[in-house]
């Protein structure tokens, strides 16, 4: 009889252990970790509901609701299938709210430094890639005094 | 009347039950070995892929301006979800590897331009393993690879220990001072689950950046991964990159 009182004493302690053990992962485990995976599955949401800054090929259209023009342009010359938002930075706000939204534009005084991006001389670029030496090609003028960037070609 | 005795009854059962066993576990190993042999496109829908055609990149780094507003990527060096490297390959079998701010700032024209033997950028970010290894060392479950795909860092779940930083064979991933967590590419899953593409790919002007989703073979990268012949990263550490680059130099690593 005093064996089976021992007994009981470890299979309590047991179940106390076991019921903290529950309890304390009850309240530590976030409640969606382990529906998807080792991982919590609210966290997906958590990235899905990031702010989107660039409006992206599906903008495009937007743009040219108001902007035909150099929409048109672009349409018809080099620099057709680059985004608007290549050159203007990110409007997907300024789309939105066309009033209030901050509309990108490459500087004018840093447009050298900023059409070179792309255009400037470089053997790592691709043979037949457009491109200029900036310290000869017409030094210190700015390249919209020439070139239409809406059209490049003309 | 022909009796059983007790002993071979015993020995018939057991022998049976240890082959059904037997047949059953051989039957759940080979379907095992079939889910990890095959590409999980086939079983997932959509499931996000990612290339890179460096015959196009001309190196003029909008993905990693476009990557930075997107995503909030602070504006200083070191912190990058994607960069763009120069490679410059000289005749005496040196290589010369530049990213000045990731490519934010402008490449210098490389010296000795006799020399070279070849030139080239290499844009990178993370490879969005199938089988990562900054999943894999996460003590507490904070990397985790969605179901369609892309890896992630669940950024209130992680204790910032570093081991995925270490981890990572790429160095795709840095330590987000504000938040104090991992941070990484997100292959923009705020924008793909949407419908839109990474901002990357959406400002790329060549078209080196192509996403698609592997699952659909009339999607831009299943067509790409289709008709060129493309490499991935470090192939030999096994970690299966769904980032795959097309023109791919032996000297990038």
């Amino acid at each position: 009889m005093t064996h089976a009182r021992h007994l009981l004493r470890v299979a309590a302690l047991f179940v106390l252990v076991i019921a903290a053990f529950l309890a304390a992962r009850h309240f530590l485990v976030p409640p969606s970790f382990g529906k998807l995976g080792h991982y919590r599955a609210a966290a997906v949401d958590d990235l899905k509901r990031l702010p989107v800054r660039y409006a992206g090929q599906a903008g495009e259209a937007s743009c040219a609701r108001c902007h035909a023009a150099q929409a048109k342009l672009k349409a018809g010359d080099g620099h057709r299938g680059i985004l608007c938002e290549t050159c203007h930075g990110a409007l997907a706000a300024h789309a939105a709210a066309p009033k209030t939204g901050k509309a990108g534009k490459p500087p004018e005084d840093a447009m050298r430094g900023f059409c070179g991006r792309c255009h400037g001389r470089s053997e790592a670029r691709p043979k037949g890639f457009p491109q200029q030496d900036l310290g000869e090609h017409n030094p210190g003028l700015a390249c919209t005094q020439c070139h239409d960037p809406h059209r490049p070609k003309q | 009347m022909s009796r059983i005795s007790r002993r071979r009854l015993l020995r018939n059962a057991a022998g049976a039950a240890l082959g059904w066993v037997a047949a059953s576990v051989a039957r759940r190993a080979g379907a095992v070995e079939r889910f990890v042999r095959e590409s999980p496109w086939i079983r997932a829908k959509p499931y996000w892929g990612y290339a890179i055609d460096l015959t196009k990149c001309i190196g003029c780094a909008r993905c990693v301006d476009a990557c930075k507003t997107e995503n909030d990527v602070m504006r200083r060096p070191f912190y990058f979800r994607t960069w763009i490297e120069r490679y410059v390959i000289r005749r005496n079998g040196g290589v010369e590897v530049e990213s000045p701010n990731g490519g934010l700032d402008a490449f210098g024209r490389p010296a000795e331009p006799k020399t070279i033997l070849k030139t080239f950028f290499v844009p990178k970010m993370c490879n969005h393993c199938e089988n990562s290894p900054c999943i894999q060392v996460c003590p507490v479950g904070a990397s985790y690879k969605t179901v369609d795909g892309t890896v992630q860092v669940d950024r209130r779940y992680c204790i910032g220990c570093r081991y995925c930083i270490q981890a990572c064979p790429y160095g795709s991933r840095y330590f987000n001072p504000v938040t104090r967590t991992a941070d990484k590419c997100t292959l923009c899953y705020h924008r793909i689950t949407k419908g839109l593409r990474p901002a990357c790919v959406e400002v790329c002007p060549t078209g080196t950046r192509i996403f698609g989703d592997l699952s659909d073979p009339g999607s831009p990268v299943s067509r790409f991964i289709r008709e060129n012949a493309v490499q991935v990263l470090r192939p030999e550490m096994g970690t299966r990159p769904k980032l795959v680059y097309k023109g791919l130099d032996r000297e990038v690593r």
